[in-house]
């Protein structure tokens, strides 16, 4: 199914809480598996776990260990999980119940060497692109991590990057980089041709404070995880701001559960002011699946947001023709 | 560049910093000492930490806290901002033991570094909002009508004036002046983790009636009584000897300050009268303290303590350029020796000097440095073996041992120490680290030397 010609935003709701302290501890990616299956990445101080988990709020343990600082996971079409690990500079992979199958990576700056790798993503034919971080570039592997090709360079012009965090595929094939210290998203073609870059240094609409993580959904539009201003900014696929989230966070269905048998933090939450609760606390990963629901990795809340797309595709006859400039006539 | 001039940063850059890199030495004297001094007061003229890069590997909010601090100590441009919010925290000793909010004692540490540098006027006000501390001491609980003293009392003892200045009755009034200063209640650590405490004025529960306070009268609250705390010629001499203790020599412990003069009177009324001329700045006393004769005059006189230990070593070793997780192990490694960040024993902080070392925590601090010299492919050990190399000949037992206590300090040792080393040394004869000649050999020796080095009573001393 192709990208629709235009696009009428109903709303983009809240839709529910996921996990908490315990569970989710310190929450960096999300990879979305299989009949409501993610598995919640959580990067604790010296050791990083997987955390798999059901969207009806119920977690099913551990999959994933012997990992330390882990940056991003991916499920493939087996739903077998990708994680890559700065700290060890490789990429490891698992199946979903946690049995390892894998790792692939060394250190070095030589092609196909990794220096504190980040962001990955698969493109259809399940080539995993990397953000290597520390190197500046984005490199491209098969799934066994074999060495195919790579762009990029040390900047902040075309096609450089300063640190690059998160990236992300589209169904086109084209490759969104979280591009972190230049506070900035770059999107190439698959073969790292430089389409556009959206973003700069702010807090306003649209400004980015290092931006850690970034999706694209089905009709295209680019969500970024912009870490340093605590929210999740959503564009159209042309990289124009449509809307930004905050956070609504409700207690979680586990968190309640958890708070009936404890007295002493059900009166502590009556005497305190319960607002910034709601709030992202510097936002990691970002994934979106393709019933609309956005997962955000709400890093310093020990939790994930799920917020619910409402739009309907819109046809040529719905939609009328582009306009250069604003109108203040009805039609 | 003389040795003299080295020596004599490396002393103010183990005193007002957690030590330097032989090649940072070299950098800071060819700058010249005054201008180092001014670099250190003036922090504002050197790049902060990337607090960015902090949070990305470290974690955000609390976690990682004391790794991040340690990782702050070793490598921020700006060590003296760093030392003084580790001054601040022996002084101010609050513990994480007791509130088991890690996130309000990080606060506190954060609130240190922002202020640690400005005037004792903004230094108390700022502690006497601070959440960790007001919980710490209880002036949570401190209510007109039904005052609590605890907070009252510790800040005339313990962090401004001393014992012997004030009288039972200041100590009440003090606490009623500071009634109402308290914190709103944050939300618990379930299910979502630590949010901020926040200071909060209580007018209902202030006691605004008449107090007198040092022979001040009149209806006093916790800002007048700050700032006639910070016009006593007590305070600035009480500070002046905390400064003194933790950057020139040791000092007996602070309960016994009162009965105990000072090593150095002269000395202390020097800083006083800085502290006095400056109405309690903390620049112009620190500048005066570091270009004085008594501070250049002072290595050795003190006990290191264990983060200026363990940072020292990792500064010596070179390492941890970029965030690491293991970072992570140096703060169990403190703890071990005695210090635990972020947990003093008690409100009168950690006992310094000799009492750093028992047998036990001398054997950690030990082992720990010497654990930390014996790989070669450190950074900072690499550098020194470097530079050995760079003679370009074999050095004789007695230059060999003359070489490393230089390049690991510079270091003096006394004539016992240095007979253990040069035994060493002479067992192995002259040290050559050409290629030729069997470098790995070589290469083991100069760690051995530097493990002896940082193994001998000397090192235990800054």
């Amino acid at each position: 199914m192709g990208r629709p010609y235009g696009l009428l935003r109903a709303g983009f709701p809240f839709y529910k809480t996921l996990g908490m302290r315990r569970l989710t501890n310190f929450p960096i990616d999300i990879a979305l598996g299989k009949e409501g299956c993610l598995y919640i990445l959580c990067r604790n101080r010296d050791a990083s776990t997987i955390r798999k988990y059901h969207i009806d709020d119920k977690d099913l343990g551990t999959v994933g260990r012997g990992l330390t600082w882990a940056v991003a996971i991916i499920a493939d079409s087996e739903e077998n999980l990708y994680v890559s690990d700065e700290a060890k500079h490789c990429i490891l992979s698992f199946d979903k119940d946690g049995k390892e199958l894998g790792k692939w990576g060394e250190h070095g700056d030589e092609d196909g060497q990794l220096n504190g790798p980040a962001g990955i993503a698969f493109d259809a034919e399940e080539n995993i692109y990397v953000a290597d971080s520390l190197n500046h570039r984005v490199q491209k592997f098969t799934k066994d991590g074999e060495f195919i090709s790579k762009w990029g360079r040390f900047g902040d012009g075309e096609g450089g990057f300063n640190m690059p965090w998160g990236l992300t595929v589209d169904e086109l094939g084209d490759v969104y980089v979280a591009d972190w210290r230049n506070d900035r998203v770059q999107k190439f073609t698959g073969d790292g041709e430089f389409i556009f870059a959206f973003g700069k240094s702010g807090s306003g609409n649209g400004e980015l404070n290092r931006p850690t993580s970034v999706a694209v959904d089905e009709h295209g539009d680019i969500y970024v995880a912009d870490w340093g201003n605590d929210r999740v900014q959503l564009f159209n696929s042309e990289s124009r701001y449509v809307q930004k989230f905050l956070g609504d966070a409700t207690l979680s269905t586990v968190a309640v559960e958890y708070m009936m048998t404890n007295a002493g933090p059900n009166r502590l939450r009556d005497m305190a002011d319960l607002e910034p609760q709601k709030y992202f606390r510097r936002p990691g990963g970002v994934a979106v699946n393709g019933d609309g629901l956005m997962f955000v990795a709400d890093n310093g809340s020990y939790r994930v947001q799920v917020y619910q797309k409402q739009a309907v595709p819109l046809t040529e006859e719905q939609f009328s023709a582009p306009r250069r400039s604003p109108t203040l006539h009805q039609e | 560049m003389s040795n003299t001039d080295i020596a004599l940063m490396a002393h103010l850059m183990r005193r007002a910093g957690f030590g330097a890199t032989r090649a940072e030495l070299e950098d800071y004297v060819e700058k010249g000492y005054e201008n180092v001094v001014e670099d250190l007061v003036e922090p504002e003229r050197c790049d902060p930490v990337d607090e960015d890069i902090l949070h990305r590997y470290f974690g955000s909010f609390e976690a990682g806290y004391v790794e991040k601090w340690m990782y702050r100590m070793i490598r921020s441009k700006r060590p003296l901002e760093e030392k003084m919010a580790l001054f601040w925290h022996h002084v101010f000793a609050t513990g994480v033991g007791k509130n088991q909010h890690l996130l309000a004692s990080a606060r506190q540490i954060d609130t240190f570094r922002r202020v640690g540098l400005s005037d004792m006027r903004e230094i108390l006000l700022e502690l006497s909002k601070d959440p960790a501390m007001i919980f710490w001491l209880d002036n949570n609980e401190n209510r007109k009508g039904e005052p609590n003293e605890n907070y009252g009392r510790e800040l005339l003892e313990l962090f401004s004036m001393g014992v012997g200045n004030y009288t039972e009755d200041d100590i009440k009034n003090c606490a009623r002046a500071f009634t109402g200063w308290t914190f709103a209640q944050p939300p618990p650590l379930y299910p979502q983790g630590f949010y901020d405490a926040k200071f909060v004025f209580l007018e209902e529960d202030h006691d605004d009636g008449e107090k007198t306070f040092l022979g001040h009268t009149g209806n006093l609250d916790g800002d007048d009584i700050i700032d006639i705390i910070v016009e006593q010629p007590a305070c600035a001499k009480f500070i002046s000897r905390h400064l003194y203790n933790f950057f020139v020599a040791d000092e007996p412990q602070v309960p016994s300050w009162h009965v105990t003069p000072p090593q150095d009177p002269e000395a202390i009324e020097t800083l006083s009268n800085a502290f006095m001329e400056s109405k309690g700045e903390m620049r112009p006393v620190l500048r005066t303290l570091f270009n004085s004769d008594f501070f250049k005059e002072a290595r050795g006189k003190k006990v290191k303590s264990p983060t200026e230990l363990v940072t020292g070593i990792l500064k010596l070793i070179g390492t941890y350029e970029r965030p690491d997780p293991g970072m992570g192990k140096y703060s169990g490694a403190t703890t071990l020796m005695g210090q635990k960040l972020l947990d003093p024993p008690t409100v009168e902080g950690w006992h310094t000097g000799r009492e750093w070392i028992d047998g036990g925590t001398l054997t950690e601090r030990v082992n720990f440095a010497v654990r930390e010299v014996s790989d070669a492919s450190r950074p900072g050990i690499g550098e020194i073996i470097n530079r050995l190399k760079a003679e370009g000949r074999a050095l004789a037992p007695d230059e060999f041992v003359e070489k490393c206590l230089d390049l690991a300090g510079p270091m003096t040792v006394s004539d016992t120490t240095r007979e253990s080393l040069n035994k060493f040394a002479e067992s192995g004869g002259d040290l050559d680290l050409s290629a030729d000649n069997g470098s790995e050999e070589s290469t083991d020796r100069v760690i051995q030397m530097l493990q002896l080095i940082v193994a001998s009573r000397e090192y235990q001393f800054a």
